[in-house]
């Protein structure tokens, strides 16, 4: 009962968040109003629909499915990593993604290229990484980050050539832009990397005991009956894609991933089988009230990256006070 | 025989670390396995757990071929305390000890909420109740060498495997961990393979009862084996170790003197 309690609370939390973001902008509207369109969107006023179903929904749900992605992805990495210090990017996957966006900036115009190869150059990053990481058959998480360190830097410095090379009045600011993060173009077509994102959140949600274990160190864990090979293999790939997806939509927003799942120790503790969902709806929940104030707090969009860090972090201190460390003291 | 070890060999490279060493360890016995540092006794242990695939030899585990289980299946088998265990996320003293449960976790559930009793069960057994809703970071070293303890013992498994458990500990949480570990044996039965410096604990287990085993390895080899009272003699101490020592006896019970020969 109180199981099903919580898991009612988890999914409400980050959908009235989407409400809020529906509610909110230059043009405002009543929640009356909001639920008028989102029922009877035919009977709907014409500028009410568009301003609801084509312009604020597809990005607040964007918001929430990225944030949730990203978040769950850090909490996995931190587990099975065994530190609470790493985000998701940790095996390169933003730095991969990023080259991505510049190839498709500079040499295809930008557009749907985008996000097929920021996504194919994350993934692609993370595969680099693991066999770099490899040695004599076995992938330990020390190596596997040194692995991550390398192939990181190595499309850092990929990233800095394509900048050089950019045309310094469309696509150098484009290809900034793109690093700083934003919502303002999705439209429905992004939702197929919903696709991925899902299942990469699946594979963790449902492997979310075997990072508890994972957590107490390789041999530990194989001694508790865990097949660590596989299991930290579906684990990184379901983190890789849910991490691939989020940041070809949104840019490369790190903050979330390393924070969040720290806000979700504060609350619940370390055990996964809570912070895994916890820090799913957590992490929704954060994107998405960073995407609202991002439209709003001045006329121009502020890049959503910049705001996670600007008042996250005002806000992580504040709870690291008040929780007095979350045990980690 | 819940294991049995047929001269299994194993190498790091080309560094023998095992040659040829057998033994076996039946329901209720201790053996203790003893030896310099780097003589091994680390290797065989991981060996008996299926992470070093022996070069030679066999390992059976109740009667069965090591390599034939899964690694689910061993750890209901064999269950583990390590030597060192470094705490990177403070969980709960409760929850550390429901991992043990993980041998008997569907592939992608978690422990049902009725398993619970075995980790209440196995906090008692060791005496860490009153810690169950502790940080398990926040305890002493004494205290989380029993919380991995009764992690392994809500494992389940007819055999246990203990690496130098009782190093770091001071004299009262020494003594604490090899009575529980005694009545381990004692009452509930397990077999308990042992790695530690000190053949005075292999002494202790003899003189209260437990049918006790002692194994010394030399690079790898098996230097003696037997009951310890037979093979525990100031000779094969200076052999194994190279120290000079004398064994005293007081009250039916022996201990271990080192002499200043270095």
């Amino acid at each position: 009962m109180r199981k099903i309690k919580n898991a009612v609370i988890l999914i409400l939390l980050p959908m009235l968040c989407i409400l809020a973001s529906l509610m909110v902008g230059r043009y405002s509207m009543s929640l009356r109003e909001i639920f008028d369109t989102l029922l009877l969107p035919a009977a709907a006023d014409i500028e009410h629909y568009r301003v609801v179903w084509y312009l604020r929904l597809p990005r607040s749900v964007a918001a929430a499915m990225c944030g949730a992605a990203l978040a769950v992805s850090g909490a996995a990495f931190q587990g099975v990593f065994r530190n609470p210090l790493v985000n998701s990017g940790l095996l390169g996957v933003s730095n991969g993604a990023g080259f991505g966006a510049c190839v498709a900036i500079i040499f295809l115009g930008g557009g749907t290229f985008t996000y097929i190869l920021s996504f194919a150059f994350a993934v692609l990053a993370v595969a680099m990484s693991w066999f770099a990481g490899r040695v004599s058959r076995v992938t330990t998480s020390v190596t596997l980050i040194l692995g991550g360190v390398i192939v990181s830097s190595f499309f850092s410095a990929l990233i800095s050539v394509m900048k050089f090379m950019a045309d310094p009045y469309s696509q150098l600011p484009s290809i900034t832009f793109w690093f700083m993060g934003s919502f303002a173009s999705v439209n429905y077509v992004h939702f197929y990397s919903f696709i991925p994102m899902t299942l990469g959140m699946l594979l963790i949600y449902l492997s979310r005991w075997r990072i508890n274990v994972l957590s107490m160190g390789d041999r530990e864990a194989a001694a508790l009956g865990v097949d660590v090979k596989r299991y930290k293999f579906l684990i990184v790939g379901g983190a890789t894609l849910a991490t691939a997806s989020a940041v070809c939509i949104s840019g490369t927003i790190g903050w979330v991933g390393l924070v969040v799942p720290h806000i979700g120790r504060m609350i619940v503790g370390n055990n996964n089988v809570k912070l895994i969902p916890v820090s799913m709806s957590l992490g929704a929940c954060f994107l998405t009230v960073m995407d609202i104030l991002s439209r709003n707090l001045s006329t121009a969009e502020l890049p959503i990256g910049i705001l996670c860090a600007l008042v996250g972090t005002p806000f992580f201190v504040y709870l690291l006070k008040k929780t007095k460390g979350g045990g980690w003291t | 025989m819940i294991l049995e070890v047929r001269e299994l060999s194993f190498s790091y490279g080309k560094s023998e670390a095992l040659k040829n060493v057998s033994l076996g360890l039946s329901a209720g016995e201790i053996l203790c396995v003893m030896g310099p540092n780097g003589s091994g006794k680390s290797t065989l242990i991981d060996s008996i757990m299926g992470i070093h695939k022996p070069a030679s030899g066999s390992i059976l585990l109740s009667g069965r071929e090591l390599r034939s289980y899964s690694r689910q299946e061993l750890a209901r088998q064999a269950s583990y305390v390590p030597q060192n265990h470094s705490v990177t996320f403070p969980y709960t003293v409760r929850e550390a000890v429901m991992m043990g449960r993980t041998a008997y976790v569907s592939a992608f559930g978690e422990p049902p909420e009725s398993d619970g009793v075995f980790a209440e069960d196995a906090m008692k057994r060791v005496g860490i109740s009153e810690l169950a809703d502790k940080s398990y970071g926040g305890i002493s070293g004494g205290e989380l060498r029993l919380v991995l303890l009764a992690r392994a013992l809500c494992q389940g498994s007819p055999l246990m495997l203990m690496d130098e458990p009782t190093a770091h500990l001071d004299y009262r949480n020494e003594l604490r961990f090899l009575e529980t570990v005694r009545s381990l044996a004692i009452e509930d039965g397990k077999a308990v393979l042992i790695s530690t410096h000190s053949p005075v604990h292999a002494f202790y287990f003899a003189s209260r009862g437990v049918p006790t085993g002692a194994i010394f390895l030399k690079k790898g080899a098996v230097a003696a084996r037997g009951e310890p009272d037979d093979i525990i003699t100031a000779e094969l101490l200076e052999e194994v170790y190279g120290v000079r020592a004398r064994i005293l006896e007081s009250d039916g019970e022996k201990t271990v003197l080192l002499q200043n020969s270095l």
